[in-house]
């Protein structure tokens, strides 16, 4: 075993000791509640990224980018906060379904991917290039461009969702 | 007579976990965890959709702009994402047929998803008849009012039950 699996492999057989993670266990609905509030909190953040990529897509034309970004970006934000929080309780509830678990491994390194187009993002509409005020009227390869990002980006998510869902079935055995 | 009457409801799930469908997705490694996939990530864009529209009805979020502008741009969204739960719902129920049908939690569930149903048909026959008249006046009647925060408590109480249900059911 390399000494990164050792790590965690103590991390969990640690946490699963510890009161707090044998209180959850005390309150068998805990972990369906925690899980039902990661689910909205996803659902925050998927829809709100579905949102601005309907704007991005000129699927729907009703307000600017920019103002369908201030609109949506600040629920991606307050979803991702309560999916941390939600996300850390189950880990300690349940060490070693997650900490040991590829597919979990695999979650955190596409969630990273996807916080990390959050906040190219989120600094493209702040800065001064005006990109996205002209973003309607650009040229047809920018605008393929923009539309396959925005795509990718969408399809990320699904498959952040995914590795969330296979965590359940790659438990060590 | 009240044994018959189950009976029928017994051999109908026993039929439709049989058929070459329900089969091929049971046996299968991969079928289940993708339709479940699916189903969360229809359930997220319906309930983030619903609350969008169910947001503006409180007076809660977008109220410089029009309801009807909001329900444009994110209730046809919420049906599609329906649609999308439906189906993938249908496809894991007809695994197990005759236990989800005896699941307390499923149960629930397919109640709530009724009452939640008839909260919408009820606001978009009677309620928001009159949509175009709450542009002039500023707040929304308390009838949408209502309509919009059961449809949240109706939908997050539907989300738990869904996952009671994972809880509950017995492993593969």
């Amino acid at each position: 075993m390399r000494s990164c699996e050792r790590i965690m492999l103590a991390l969990a057989q640690w946490l699963s000791g510890t009161p707090m993670s044998l209180a959850i266990h005390e309150l068998d609905w805990l972990v369906p509640l925690l899980q039902t509030v990661h689910i909205i909190a996803i659902a925050m953040v998927v829809s709100s990224v579905f949102m601005i990529e309907l704007r991005l897509l000129r699927v729907v034309k009703s307000q600017s980018i920019a103002d369908t970004a201030h609109r949506f970006v600040p629920w991606i934000w307050t979803g991702l906060a309560i999916l941390a929080v939600t996300g850390i309780t189950l880990i300690i509830a349940e060490p070693q379904r997650a900490l040991h678990n590829p597919a979990f491994q695999l979650k955190m390194l596409l969630l990273a991917l996807a916080i990390a187009f959050i906040c190219v993002f989120q600094i493209s509409l702040g800065g001064k290039s005006k990109f996205w005020f002209h973003a309607d009227q650009s040229r047809p390869a920018v605008k393929l461009l923009v539309a396959v990002l925005a795509i990718s980006v969408f399809m990320l998510w699904c498959a952040i969702a995914f590795a969330g869902r296979l965590i359940a079935y790659l438990q060590p055995g | 007579m009240e044994q018959q009457s189950s009976d029928w409801i017994g051999e109908l799930l026993s039929w439709i976990e049989n058929t070459p469908l329900a089969v091929a997705i049971a046996g299968s490694d991969w079928a289940f965890p993708i339709i479940e996939t699916v189903h969360v990530i229809a359930l997220a864009l319906l309930l983030g959709t619903v609350c969008v529209a169910d947001l503006r009805l409180l007076g809660w979020a977008s109220t410089e702009r029009p309801y009807r502008e909001v329900a444009r741009e994110s209730l046809p969204w919420a049906w599609i994402a329906f649609a999308a739960a439906a189906i993938s719902g249908t496809l894991m129920f007809i695994t197990k047929a005759a236990e989800y049908y005896e699941n307390a939690a499923f149960r629930t569930k397919a109640v709530l998803l009724l009452l939640a149903g008839l909260n919408m048909l009820i606001f978009e026959l009677a309620t928001a008849r009159d949509a175009a008249n709450w542009d002039r006046a500023r707040s929304i009647p308390w009838a949408g009012r209502v309509a919009a925060a059961l449809s949240l408590l109706l939908w997050i109480s539907i989300v738990f039950c869904g996952r009671r249900i994972g809880f509950t059911m017995t492993p593969n």
